[in-house]
């Protein structure tokens, strides 16, 4: 799959008359989207690389060195939550200590680790070339098992490094998703912990990324078949047409392909 | 979770399989007629670690092969099995069950490669095939595709108390070639784990919020609601399914025998086989606190499949198998 995107920042000002904007271009009431969004990073066994120079090297060799130095990338396992699952209960209280016991289960969050549904949304670095004028990337996407995801991930190459949240509007504009969207930071409490929270904090103590309170705004088109210029075409002229309908509110453009690199070092 | 065995006769390319012995030893070999109740087919791929595949050099230890199968049964068709190798060097592996361990080594079977603990995972067969195509594009220094495995048309046969599957293992990557003939041997008699399995979701499907028919595993069971009116069977250990395994393994075996037919790997007690019923059961016992219902999550894009663990024994049982000239 491909998908093909615009960005433009939004000002924390401008938020609500953007918002109602949106409504009345798509015709449609904005959903609300939370999603909890674990970064994964692929990890290589230290010392296994690099460490062959033999001269007769088969056709396997070959290609099987070449995959040895192949790209490595972080990835997202993404799970829809809901507001109720943050822990309302403990920031009633007030009491900051409260909040960092997350041992036993509390009486008043209902978050369900264990039942929680997981995505995997593997996102390519954005092609480089001439159609620098749209962010276009080759994305991947499957339902994973609920709960523990950690275990498998490892099996499967991954580690776990972060994670934060991302609270938004959702929009749908014919072919287009138009995702209104900030980023949400954890509380941290000293160390960061090393595998996904089994326990949500209260909302209230979610801080966003960008200070200010600005908001993104995403629109994008998937295209199921990357290979079919045609498809391709369509996408970018319809991309092209939002951004000139929103062109008196914001200013869609692509964005920094450096900025958006998901290889991992 | 029906009770099975998996045997695997392999032969030469170009040379036909033991395909048409086994189905003519079914015919003759038992006093009943076997029925035939449809076809069935397979799909499996194996993925093993890169750096593995080069030929061992000098300079390097040998390391033991980490594998990741990919496997998809016509009669699990909801969802894929994904069997992977767990990372030696992570220190939050979860506890394992060994009481079964010690079970299962004590049956000398044909199988005997040791390979590293393994992650059984299950997802919506939808994904499955995007996953494997995510591994292949964005995971090569790690995970490099061997062999691909297809039985297409193979025959499902009743016979009294088993269910008998066969069909032929094509190789379809990267050369195509007959591998042999693969023979699941399932067990339909009274057993106490399908009826555990039974009872687990009887009582998901009342206490969950999907009130969903999911039933083509148990459909020609006829009553499908035997396990409600059952009390929760206290007396039941771990140790009681260890022993139905066992016992279930020596049933098919005579079974196998008197197809006789030779040159079989076969791959009943496999490890981590039952880690899942085991599971159930440990749940069934502190319901109180597993059987709250989760509601009010936005399930648009998350395909529901009722029953995750279904068929993951006998998805074991094949990958086992399926695990030559890796």
């Amino acid at each position: 799959m491909h998908e093909l995107l615009l960005f433009a920042s939004v000002p924390a000002h401008q938020h609500h008359e953007l918002l109602q904007q949106l409504a009345g271009l798509t015709a449609m009431q904005p959903r609300h989207r939370l999603e909890r969004r674990l970064v994964f990073k692929a990890y290589r066994k230290p010392g296994l690389t690099n460490a062959r120079g033999g001269t007769n090297q088969g056709a396997d060799i070959v290609r099987l060195n070449k995959m040895l130095n192949g790209g490595m990338y972080y990835t997202q396992v993404v799970g829809p939550i809901s507001e109720a699952d943050f822990d309302t209960q403990r920031s009633s209280s007030g009491d900051p200590d409260a909040a960092m016991s997350g041992t036993d289960e509390a009486a008043g969050s209902s978050y369900d680790y264990e039942n929680q549904p997981w995505k995997l949304e593997f996102r390519d670095i954005p092609e480089a070339g001439t159609r620098s004028t749209i962010t276009a990337r080759l994305t991947a996407s499957a339902t994973l098992p609920k709960g523990d995801i950690v275990t498998p991930m490892n099996a499967w190459g991954y580690s776990f490094v972060t994670e934060y949240v991302v609270e938004g509007q959702v929009f749908i504009h014919n072919d287009i998703v138009i995702f209104l969207h900030r980023v949400l930071q954890y509380p941290i409490h000293g160390q960061e912990p090393h595998e996904p929270r089994r326990q949500l904090p209260s909302f209230r103590d979610m801080s966003p990324l960008e200070r200010t309170g600005s908001y993104i705004l995403q629109a994008a088109i998937t295209v199921q078949d990357g290979s079919n210029q045609e498809l391709m075409r369509t996408a970018f002229q319809h991309l092209f047409g939002l951004r000139e309908q929103l062109k008196s509110a914001v200013r869609l453009e692509h964005a920094d392909r450096l900025s958006l690199d998901t290889r991992a070092k | 979770m029906p009770l099975t065995g998996v045997f695997f006769i392999p032969s030469n390319p170009n040379a036909s399989t033991a395909l048409a012995t086994v189905t003519e030893r079914l015919n003759s070999a038992f006093a009943e007629e076997p029925a035939l109740l449809g076809r069935w087919g397979l799909d499996h791929k194996l993925m093993r670690d890169t750096p593995s595949c080069l030929p061992p050099s000098t300079s390097q230890r040998q390391t033991v092969p980490k594998l990741m199968q990919f496997l998809w049964l016509y009669h699990y068709p909801t969802h894929g099995f994904i069997y992977a190798s767990q990372p030696l060097d992570n220190g939050n592996a979860p506890a394992v069950t060994t009481a079964k361990a010690t079970a299962s080594s004590s049956q000398s079977s044909q199988t005997t490669t040791a390979t590293t603990p393994m992650i059984m995972t299950t997802i919506p067969h939808q994904s499955t095939a995007s996953l494997y195509q995510h591994f292949v594009y964005a995971c090569q220094p790690f995970w490099a595709p061997r062999h691909t495995v297809t039985v297409q048309g193979g025959m499902v046969y009743e016979i009294g108390d088993f269910r008998v599957r066969v069909g032929d293992v094509r190789q379809t990557q990267p050369a195509a070639r007959v591998r042999g003939t693969v023979v699941e041997i399932e067990w339909r008699g009274p057993s106490l784990v399908s009826t555990l399995s039974r009872l687990y979701q009887s009582r998901k499907l009342k206490t969950g919020k999907v009130p969903g028919p999911y039933s083509f595993n148990e459909e020609d069971d006829g009553d499908d609601d035997s396990g409600i009116g059952l009390d929760f069977p206290d007396g039941v250990e771990e140790a009681d399914i260890d022993a139905e395994y066992v016992a279930t393994a020596t049933l098919i075996r005579e079974f196998w025998t008197k197809l006789g037919v030779d040159g079989a790997r076969e791959a009943i007690l496999v490890s981590d086989i039952g880690k899942e019923a085991k599971r159930r059961l440990q749940e069934m016992k502190q319901q109180d606190k597993q059987w709250s219902s989760r509601t009010g999550k936005d399930d648009v894009d998350q395909q529901v499949d009722e029953d995750p663990d279904a068929g993951v024994d006998v998805a074991r049982q094949y990958m086992e198998v399926f695990r030559f000239n890796r």
